[in-house]
C-alpha cells in the first residue's frame, strides 16, 4: 500500500458515524471520570478496555484514546474549582488555578485550561505523526543514566514553585523525598520504615497524599475559622478569558507542549513531571513572575499544556517500538492485541490503514475535547457558586470517597486525613507545599534510576556522563542551579534596599 | 396499612435471618480484590474474565485493585476477609508463589487461602535483542561463562517471575554463583524489563510471553526458549523438553481464585461451574490467547496441587541458590 492508498483507507475507516461517535464517547467518559477526584484517567481506560472486546478494532482503539486524552484534561477541573486534583498530572494547575477561583475568575481559568490542553494536545497529535521515527530513536538512548540526569535538572523546578523562601522550599522538598522512601526497598526487595505493617510495605499512596496535601488544608482553616469565607460569595463561574490574557500565554503553551512531547516520548516519566517542568519554565521567563501562585492565567496554561501534551506522545514508543510509555498506553496495548493488531513497527507495515485512521483520528480528539470540554464548564461551573458551608463538606465527603476508591483501603484514607494535617501545619509555617510533592513524585524516579544506572556500571560513577544526552542535563542543572542562586541574591540584596531606605524613611521624619 | 407493614418487615427480617441456610450461594455482590494495579497483566486477565463471568454470575462480580508491595497488600486483605465466598482475590504465581519462596517476611502463607481454581497458565520465554548477536540459549550461556559478572537481566521487580525465572534457567545451565556472574535489573513492570532489553540496558528478559509477543511477532527480540510443553505460534524457539531441560517446565506464570481458607464446598462448586463456563466465552479466550496465554480452568484440587509443587520447586531453588530476600 502506497502512503496515499493507506491515507485514504484510513480515513474511509474513520469517516463512519461510529467512529466519531465513539471517540466523542470516550472524550466524554474521560471528561467525568478525570473530574472525579480519585477516579484517574489510568482507571477509567482500564474500565473501559473490556468493552472493546466486541467492538471493531479502530473503534475500540478510538473510544479508549478518547477517555484517555479526556481523562486528562478532566483533573484540571476539580483542581481549579476545590483545590482537589482529579488526577496527579493537574496538581501543577491547583497551583494558579484555585486561586483565580478564590478570586472569582473560576470561568476564566477553566477555559484557559481547557485552550491549552486543546492546543497541546493538537501539537502533541501532530508530534506523533510528523516525528514519531526520531523521538522513538530519542527514546531508545534514554537509559537509567540518562532518566537520573533528567530528574535531577527536574528538581531545579523546586526553586521556581517555592514561594517566598527558597530555604522553606528546600525543606519540604526534603520532607518529600523521606516520605517517598517508605515502603519496600526497590532493588533489594527489603523494607523501609514500614514499622510491621502491611499497609505500609505498599508505600504512601500518590493520590492519598495530594489529595492531602491540597485539598485538605483548605478545609481544616474553614472549619477553625469559617467567617473568613462566609460572606464571600465567589459567584464566579462566568468570568471570561479575554484575548490579550490568552495571547501573553501562548508562548508558555507552546514551551509546555514542546516540554510534553519530549518528556511523552521517554517512557516512563508520566504527566505530572511535565505539568510541574512546564510551569516552572513559564515562570521563568514570564515578566509577571511575581503573580504566579496567586492566580496567574498564563500558569494555569502552562501547567495544562505541559500534562497534555504528554498525551499523543506516549503513543510515539507505543506505535513506533511497541513500548508502553505509561500505564495507560499498557492498557492500550491490550486492545490492540485481542484484535490481533501487534503494536510496533510492523504495524506501520502491516495494517497501515489502521495507523493512519489512528492519526485522523487523534486530530479529531483535539477538537471533540473542545467541544465536550466547553460543555463540561457549563456544567461544573455552577459549583463555583455553592456557598462555602455546603462545599466544603462536600469536598471532605468527596475526597474521603475518591481516596477510599483507589484501592478500597481504609489506610489511603488515614494516609490522607495525616497529610491533611501536615499541609495544615505548613500552610501554617508558611510552607510551600507544591516542592513537598514534586520531591515526592520525582524521588522514587531519581533513587531507582540512580540505584539501576549503578548497577549496569557495577558501581563505576562515569556512567552519569557516559553520552551527549546525561551532559546536557548537567549542563542544564548547573545552567540552572547559577540562575537560582543569581536570582536569590539578587532578591536579598533589594530586600536589604528596601530595608535600608525603610529605615531612612522611618529615620526622616525625626530630622 | 400499618399491620401489614409490620407483617411484612417481620416476614422479610424472618427470611433474612434464615437465609443464609436456605438461599444458595450468592446472594449479594461478590467483591473481587486485584492485588495489582490498574493496567497490570494480573488486572487485565481479571476484569477479562469478570467480563465473561457477568452473564454467568447471578450476582454482580465487583472487581477492584488493591496494589501494593508486590501482590501482599491485598493477598492479606483478602486472607482476613470473612470466608463467605464474598470477598475473593485473583491470586497470582508472582503473589503466591515466587514471592513467598523468595521472601521468608512475608506477612501471609500460601497455605492461609482457599483455591477455587486457577484459570490461565502463561508460558516463560527468554528474550534477547535481536542486534545481539545472540540467537539460542547455548549463546547466552557461553556470553555469560565467557564475561562473568556483565551480564545484565531484566525483571518486573524483586521477588517477581521475570526475576526468578532467568535464575532459574540459568541454574538449569550450570550457571554457579548468581549473585556474582550476572546482575540483576529490577524494574516497575514487564513493560519496562522489556524496554530496557530494546534499549540495551539489559541482555536478556525470562518472563510470561504475553508482554514479550509484540516484540517477537516485530523481530525486535529473539527468543531463546519457551517453557510450555509444545511450541508456541509466533515463538520461534525450541520448548526446554527440545533443549533436554524438562525440569523448566515448572516455570509458569498462573493467574487464579483465591479467598480465605475455610470457604464452604457449594462456594468452591459454584465457582468450578462458573471458570468452566467462562472460558466458553469466546471475546474471553481471543484476548487471553492472543497474548500468548493458555485457558486451562483447574479444579481447586488440581490447583492446590500445582501452587504446592510450584511453590516446592521454587523454594527448594532459592534455599539452594542463596536467592532469599532479608
Amino acid at each position: 500500500m502506497t502512503f496515499m492508498e493507506a491515507l485514504a483507507a484510513g480515513f474511509t475507516l474513520v469517516a463512519q458515524w461510529e467512529s466519531i461517535a465513539f471517540l466523542a464517547l470516550g472524550v466524554t467518559i474521560g471528561v467525568i471520570a478525570g473530574a472525579i477526584p480519585g477516579m484517574s484517567a489510568t482507571m477509567a481506560v482500564a474500565l473501559t478496555l473490556p468493552f472493546t472486546f466486541a467492538l471493531q478494532p479502530i473503534f475500540g482503539i478510538l473510544l479508549l484514546l478518547g477517555v484517555y486524552k479526556g481523562g486528562i484534561f478532566g483533573g484540571s477541573i476539580p483542581a481549579i474549582l476545590i483545590k482537589t486534583p482529579g488526577t496527579p498530572a493537574s496538581s501543577a494547575t491547583a497551583l494558579d488555578g484555585y486561586p483565580m477561583a478564590e478570586q472569582g475568575r473560576a470561568g476564566e481559568a477553566l477555559s484557559m485550561s481547557l485552550y491549552a490542553s486543546c492546543i497541546a494536545d493538537f501539537i502533541s497529535n501532530i508530534a506523533l505523526i510528523l516525528f514519531a521515527a526520531w523521538l522513538a530513536s530519542f527514546a531508545l538512548n534514554f537509559g537509567p543514566p540518562e532518566m537520573f540526569t533528567l530528574i535531577v535538572f527536574s528538581l531545579t523546578i523546586i526553586a521556581g514553585v517555592s514561594g517566598d523562601s527558597l530555604v522553606k522550599g528546600i525543606i519540604a522538598a526534603t520532607l518529600g523525598l523521606l516520605l517517598a522512601t517508605i515502603g519496600l526497598d526497590f532493588i533489594g526487595g527489603t523494607e523501609r520504615f514500614t514499622f510491621g505493617s502491611v499497609d505500609m510495605r505498599g508505600g504512601l499512596n500518590f493520590v492519598a497524599v495530594l489529595i492531602g496535601l491540597f485539598a485538605l488544608p483548605e478545609i481544616i482553616a474553614y472549619i477553625r475559622n469559617p467567617e473568613a469565607k462566609k460572606h464571600r460569595v465567589r459567584g464566579m463561574g462566568y468570568s471570561r478569558l479575554k484575548w490579550p490574557d490568552f495571547r501573553r500565554s501562548l508562548k508558555s503553551i507552546f514551551r509546555g507542549s514542546a516540554i510534553g512531547v519530549f518528556l511523552g516520548a521517554i517512557p516512563g516519566i508520566g504527566a505530572a513531571p511535565s505539568a510541574f517542568l512546564s510551569y516552572s519554565e513559564a515562570r521563568r521567563a514570564s515578566p509577571q513572575r511575581e503573580n504566579f501562585g496567586k492566580g496567574e492565567v498564563e500558569g494555569v496554561a502552562a501547567a495544562e499544556a505541559g500534562n497534555n501534551g504528554v498525551a499523543g506522545a506516549t503513543l510515539i514508543p507505543l506505535l513506533s517500538l511497541g513500548i508502553p510509555g505509561d500505564v495507560i498506553t499498557a492498557i492500550i496495548i491490550g486492545a490492540f492485541m485481542v484484535h490481533n493488531l501487534t503494536p510496533g513497527p510492523l504495524l506501520f507495515v502491516n495494517n497501515a490503514d489502521i495507523v493512519y485512521a489512528l492519526f485522523i483520528g487523534l486530530i479529531a480528539s483535539s477538537f471533540l475535547l473542545l467541544i465536550v470540554g466547553a460543555v463540561a464548564i457549563r456544567a461544573f461551573r455552577y459549583i463555583a457558586d455553592i456557598p462555602s458551608d455546603l462545599l466544603f463538606p462536600g469536598v471532605l465527603v468527596l475526597c474521603i470517597f475518591g481516596v477510599y476508591a483507589i484501592n478500597n483501603s481504609i489506610f489511603d484514607v488515614a494516609v490522607m486525613l495525616v497529610m491533611g494535617v501536615v499541609g495544615y501545619i505548613m500552610l501554617l509555617l508558611r510552607f510551600p507545599a507544591a516542592p513537598f510533592l514534586i520531591a515526592f513524585i520525582l524521588g522514587p524516579m531519581l533513587e531507582n534510576s540512580f540505584r539501576q544506572a549503578l548497577l549496569m556500571s557495577r558501581g563505576n560513577l562515569e556512567i552519569f556522563v557516559r553520552g551527549p544526552i546525561t551532559i546536557l542535563f548537567w549542563c542544564l542543572t548547573i545552567l540552572s542551579v547559577v540562575m537560582i542562586i543569581r536570582a536569590t541574591m539578587r532578591a536579598a540584596r533589594l530586600k536589604r534596599e528596601a530595608a535600608r531606605s525603610a529605615s531612612r524613611v522611618a529615620a526622616e521624619p525625626k530630622a | 396499612m400499618k399491620k401489614t407493614l409490620i407483617a411484612l418487615t417481620l416476614g422479610t427480617a424472618t427470611a433474612a435471618l434464615a437465609a443464609p441456610a436456605l438461599a444458595e450461594y450468592p446472594t449479594r455482590p461478590i467483591q473481587m480484590l486485584i492485588p495489582y494495579g490498574p493496567g497490570g497483566a494480573t488486572d487485565l486477565s481479571a476484569r477479562a474474565l469478570a467480563t465473561a463471568l457477568t452473564p454467568i454470575v447471578p450476582q454482580p462480580v465487583v472487581v477492584s485493585n488493591r496494589a501494593g508491595a508486590g501482590g501482599t497488600t491485598g493477598s492479606v486483605a483478602v486472607r482476613d476477609a470473612d470466608a463467605d465466598g464474598y470477598t475473593l482475590l485473583f491470586a497470582r504465581v508472582g503473589s503466591h508463589t515466587v514471592n513467598p519462596a523468595m521472601n521468608p517476611n512475608l506477612p501471609f502463607n500460601i497455605d492461609e487461602f482457599s483455591y477455587l481454581g486457577i484459570y490461565e497458565i502463561n508460558p516463560v520465554a527468554c528474550v534477547v535483542n535481536s542486534n545481539s548477536g545472540i540467537t539460542s540459549i547455548d549463546d547466552l550461556i557461553a556470553k555469560v561463562n565467557d564475561n562473568p559478572g556483565t551480564v545484565l537481566f531484566s525483571s518486573a521487580g524483586v521477588g517477581t517471575l521475570p526475576h526468578f525465572g532467568a535464575l532459574m534457567v540459568l541454574d538449569a545451565y550450570g550457571i554457579t554463583d548468581l549473585a556474582e556472574n550476572v546482575i540483576h535489573i529490577p524494574t516497575e513492570g514487564d513493560g519496562q524489563a522489556l524496554t530496557a532489553v530494546l534499549q540495551g540496558t539489559s541482555d536478556f528478559y525470562c518472563g510470561s510471553t504475553s508482554p514479550a509477543a509484540p516484540f517477537v511477532q516485530s523481530g525486535q527480540m529473539v527468543p531463546l526458549l519457551v517453557t510450555s510443553a509444545e511450541r508456541i505460534d509466533g515463538f520461534d524457539a525450541p520448548t526446554v523438553d527440545e533443549l533436554g531441560k524438562p525440569e523448566l517446565q515448572a516455570l509458569v506464570g498462573w493467574t487464579g481464585i483465591a479467598g480465605p481458607a475455610g470457604l464452604s464446598d457449594e462456594v468452591t462448586e459454584r465457582w468450578g461451574e462458573w471458570l468452566s463456563a467462562a472460558a466458553q466465552d469466546e471475546s474471553f479466550m481471543n484476548f487471553m490467547t492472543s497474548g500468548g496465554s493458555v485457558v486451562q480452568v483447574m479444579s481447586p484440587e488440581e490447583s492446590v496441587t500445582f501452587i504446592n509443587d510450584a511453590y516446592e520447586v521454587f523454594r527448594r531453588l532459592v534455599i539452594e541458590l542463596d536467592l532469599e530476600i532479608d
